[in-house]
């Protein structure tokens, strides 16, 4: 069988054959298995397969985008593409694809993911460990991934890159209103840790049990990974260029200035490993590991070719997906694994410092009411506990956390020297690895 | 945005006999998969879904085209229901032999669930039958170069006001939806859904302050629905609307008042904290992992959460609309569903396997986003239902409160409990006037504390067309939420 590699690499020959001064072709072989689980069994066991390509051609500053969803037909649908942007209207946003003599550094998947056969028993064992930690009911889903991509580009890009992972979302419940949430993410087999992920959404569970009515005012928060990923989610879309460009970023003409405390360093890494690692971003250009925020100052923004250029300077090589994503818009450079740069606590040091705090296990939600200046609220769940005296004395529920975005990274003072990769369903994404992080004096606010 | 519109309807069509120009699903794929799935011992039910779809995508930048984007989609699924589980198998080709390898993966993807609670599923009707929703300018019919021009003509529409605004961003989105349904119990539905949807992203700046516009506009239906939506007039308002919130707003004290909730908000609150509690998978639990549970429980259909005023309800049938359906994923045919009734809790939304688990008929609420996604019970338009009440009569009675006519942040908890709506466009109320814009309204309220606060509806409806998620993948469905304005007494704002 042909590699996706030369597949792109031939539909970048007939778009160029037939007239194209640009082309980009990326094609992609995605598996994708899933257990969900609710109620501490399995609901249902589901899996899909994609074959397909995206192909940008350029004439002059002509651009088409498409999806070859039928790669048998797949050049006569290139063929016909590059007519059809010989009429298409001029794109003056369109400045170029990333050229030069690339080298990737390429993946491979570990061969036990893509073999594994019985999924469901991982699930069975992280419902048995939650329920011995303290849970009655538990849900999730364990996703099994598997990708095969192949890129070309008329200005030197060609490369193929593999990615197969894990991951494992555990929610559990000790009361209606008490539980607890713990991921486990892996591009490795032997990175897996059903038992313990289950286990500690059930010990959470067990901890939010009996929550009292929340009060407003200001509180330290401490916050998990995982709740962590879904607020360097908004953080990060807001680095992208494109967003800035749309007035959609709070980060717009900050570049050199302080837009966090000197503890904050982020870091957008797709090369190390990871369940997102990627050899080259969406034009082919080869990804590489870009400082963003640096001890609480903003280095860059997240950059494709076209954008590069409109700011003057480089492509980062995050050129987001040609043929836009639910969560991205047309042209979108993204973040493809941030990472924010731990710090020399203990988490429970963490706690012991913290006189009058809230403990957040996740959060949803996370919505502006100005991206440009920041103002937003999101809303934790599952386990919310009451910091006092740096001990933990019970749990809390129905509160939100109403503040500023550049508030919360220029608040945050004590970092874990411990990570986790998090990713879970749309709101810690994409996947990221965080240590825990104190914020102080955020805003609390609840329902009157 | 146009109401009600006509576009949308239901065509009653001889079973199997589809437009001849859009003949291209080989009903024998699915055909010939069901005949394997019959043999096979301890199925209850196996489904396939052919889907073929068109698809273009563009966007204007601040005048300038950004992007232009189209494809041409093609898929199959197959669903198998095992009282040990349920399996499902998705991919993006169409073929006997992939029909057949999709339903060796289903049927071995449901025996692996290996429950220890049976799986059932209510009993409906089998149905024959073919659905489409008309076009009066089929959207395949216009060029790229019209639709990015009209794209164009907004950006100069917006520029001609002389307000400060940046982004300007707006992205149109249409496609077209060709499926064939067919199940082991003798359903065969064909259907033609066209879609648009128009995306607009602004933010207003005056006075060193700026002012967010996020909003969506959509339609099943043709062109003619875009040309309706007249937004060359609706989005230089909006823009000189922020610019005077901005200049000559004024922040809400602390305290309670009485709040009138234009249709957006009113929308809101009725897809959020009605519509989402009353998804019976939710309530079963099978949603509690991602997108959560609910603070509603099999026994309390009967219980009082609102006001005699608080009706609302759950139409996919409503012609024109963004969320309309006329049979579900599952074949059952699609009714308005009446969630809270009168401040009743009356209907849950569900698909075949939560009406069996509650002992109910399924109501058609199964969709899903595409081929390679299960269907799961959603929303498709909810709104409030209107009441007796002019616009006037609403405000009239108001001695000291606010209008939240839109809104820009919003949340609510994952047990559907607790909300908050920030406005967008908000305004003082004295002695039953308006009286000046109200900045950064901010109402956090609880679900029954919402609904039960409500005193007035009144007649006129209108809607908000918006992307819905659930699922796990996500899943974005099309959906209207509205209603008309809503008068509540005595809530807390700041």
């Amino acid at each position: 069988m042909t590699s996706l590699k030369e597949i792109a690499y031939d539909l970048v020959q007939v778009a160029r054959d037939e007239g194209a001064k640009d082309a980009v072709a990326e094609a992609f072989d995605r598996s994708t298995r899933l257990v969900r689980f609710s109620n501490s069994e399995i609901d249902s066991t589901l899996s899909w397969v994609e074959r397909h390509a995206h192909v940008l051609v350029a004439i002059g500053k002509r651009t088409l985008v498409t999806d070859v969803r039928d790669l048998e037909t797949s050049k006569a649908q290139v063929r016909e593409l590059v007519n059809r942007a010989r009429s298409a209207p001029i794109n003056e946003e369109y400045g170029g694809i990333a050229s030069g003599r690339f080298k990737y550094r390429s993946g491979r998947a570990d061969p036990a993911i893509v073999k594994l056969r019985d999924p469901a028993k991982h699930v069975h064992e992280a419902i048995r460990a939650a329920e011995a930690a303290g849970s009655d009911n538990v849900g999730g889903t364990l996703y099994v991934r598997h990708a095969v991509i192949g890129v070309a580009s008329s200005s030197g890009a060609k490369a193929s890159d593999e990615n197969a992972s894990l991951d494992l979302s555990v929610r559990a419940f000790s009361q209606p209103e008490a539980s607890g949430h713990c991921v486990s993410v892996t591009p490795r087999l032997s990175g897996l840790r059903a038992k313990e992920t289950g286990a500690r959404a059930g010990e959470l569970a067990r901890m939010a049990k009996n929550p009292v009515q929340g009060e407003q005012g200001r509180f330290d928060v401490v916050v998990e990974p995982l709740f962590l990923g879904s607020i360097l989610h908004s953080t990060s879309n807001m680095m992208s260029a494109m967003l800035v460009d749309i007035g959609m970023s709070m980060y717009s003409k900050k570049i050199g200035k302080k837009v966090a405390s000197s503890r904050i360093t982020i870091v957008d890494d797709p090369l190390m490993p990871s369940s997102s690692r990627r050899a080259f971003d969406h034009e082919g250009a080869p990804t590489r590991r870009n400082v963003i925020v640096k001890d609480g100052v903003l280095r860059t923004f997240l950059h494709n070719t076209s954008t590069a250029k409109r700011y003057r300077t480089r492509t980062t090589a995050n050129t987001g997906p040609l043929v836009p994503t639910l969560f991205t818009i047309p042209s979108q450079p993204v973040a493809f694994h941030p990472v924010l740069e731990p710090g020399d606590w203990k988490t429970e040091e963490i706690i012991a410092d913290t006189e009058h705090g809230l403990y957040m296990n996740n959060t949803w939600y996370t919505r502006f009411q100005n991206h440009s200046t920041g103002e937003f609220s999101t809303i934790p769940r599952d386990a919310i506990l009451r910091i006092e005296g740096g001990e933990i004395v019970g749990a809390v529920k129905n509160v939100r956390m109403s503040d500023n975005m550049m508030n919360f990274w220029k608040s945050a003072d004590a970092l874990s020297k411990t990570s986790q990769e998090v990713f879970w369903w749309d709101e810690a994404s994409p996947p990221s690895t965080l240590p825990t992080l104190r914020s102080r004096q955020m805003n609390i606010t609840r329902s009157a | 945005m146009a109401l009600f519109g006509t576009g949308g309807r239901l065509i009653p069509k001889t079973p199997m006999r589809p437009p001849s120009d859009r003949d291209m699903i080989d009903e024998e794929v699915a055909l010939a998969t069901l005949k394997e799935a019959e043999a096979k011992a301890g199925v209850l039910l196996a489904e396939v879904r052919l889907e073929e779809r068109d698809r273009r995508h563009m966007a204007v930048k601040e005048g300038e085209i950004s992007s232009v984007i189209s494809a041409h989609d093609r898929g199959m699924n197959v669903r198998v229901v095992m009282r040990s589980g349920t399996g499902f198998a998705g991919g993006n080709t169409v073929s006997k032999a992939e029909g057949l390898r999709l339903l060796q993966r289903a049927f071995r993807n449901a025996k692996d669930s290996r429950r220890r609670t049976e799986v059932s599923l209510s009993p409906e009707p089998s149905v024959k039958t073919s659905w489409e929703v008309h076009q009066k300018r089929p959207l395949i019919d216009v060029g790229s170069d019209e639709k990015l021009g009209y794209l164009k003509d907004l950006d100069r529409a917006v520029m001609k006001t002389k307000v400060k605004v940046r982004g300007r961003f707006y992205e149109l989105k249409d496609y077209e939806i060709e499926s064939f349904f067919a199940n082991t119990e003798g359903s065969r539905i064909r259907s033609f859904l066209p879609r648009v949807v128009l995306e607009s992203t602004n933010a207003v700046i005056s006075k060193g302050e700026s002012a967010q516009s996020l909003r969506s506009w959509g339609a099943s239906g043709g062109w003619e629905k875009v040309e309706a939506w007249a937004l060359d007039e609706v989005l230089p308002q909006e823009m000189r609307m922020l610019k005077a919130q901005l200049d000559k707003g004024r922040r809400v004290k602390a305290g309670t008042y009485d709040l009138v909730c234009g249709p957006e908000v009113a929308g809101i609150a009725a897809h959020e904290s009605c519509g989402h509690p009353m998804e019976a998978d939710r309530i079963i639990g099978r949603e509690m992992s991602q997108a959560g549970r609910s603070f509603v429980s099999p026994d309390m259909i009967g219980k009082r959460i609102g006001s005699e005023y608080a009706t609302v309800i759950d139409d996919p049938t409503l012609p024109g609309s963004y969320g309309y359906y006329a049979y579900d994923e599952e074949g059952v045919k699609a009714r308005p569903r009446f969630l809270y009734k009168a401040g009743i809790i009356n209907e849950f939304l569900h698909n075949r396997e939560t009406a069996s688990k509650l002992g109910v008929q399924s109501n058609g609420s199964s969709r899903s986003e595409f081929y390679l996604r299960e269907p799961i019970v959603r929303m498709a338009n909810t709104f409030v239902a209107p009441g007796d009440f002019e616009d006037d009569e609403i405000f009239g009675d108001v001695k000291d409160g606010v209008l939240m006519h839109s809104f820009t942040e919003w949340n609510i908890d994952d047990k559907r409990y607790n909300q908050k709506y920030v406005s967008r466009e908000a305004y003082f109320i004295k002695d039953g006037e308006i009286a000046g814009p109200a900045k950064n309204c901010v109402l956090e309220i609880t679900t029954p504390g919402f609904w039960g606060a409500i005193d007035a509806v009144s007649r006129k409806l209108d809607f908000v067309a918006a992307e819905c998620g659930k699922g796990d993948p996500m899943q974005a469905m099309p959906v209207f939420t509205g209603g008309p304005m809503l008068r509540l007494r005595s809530v807390a704002l700041r």
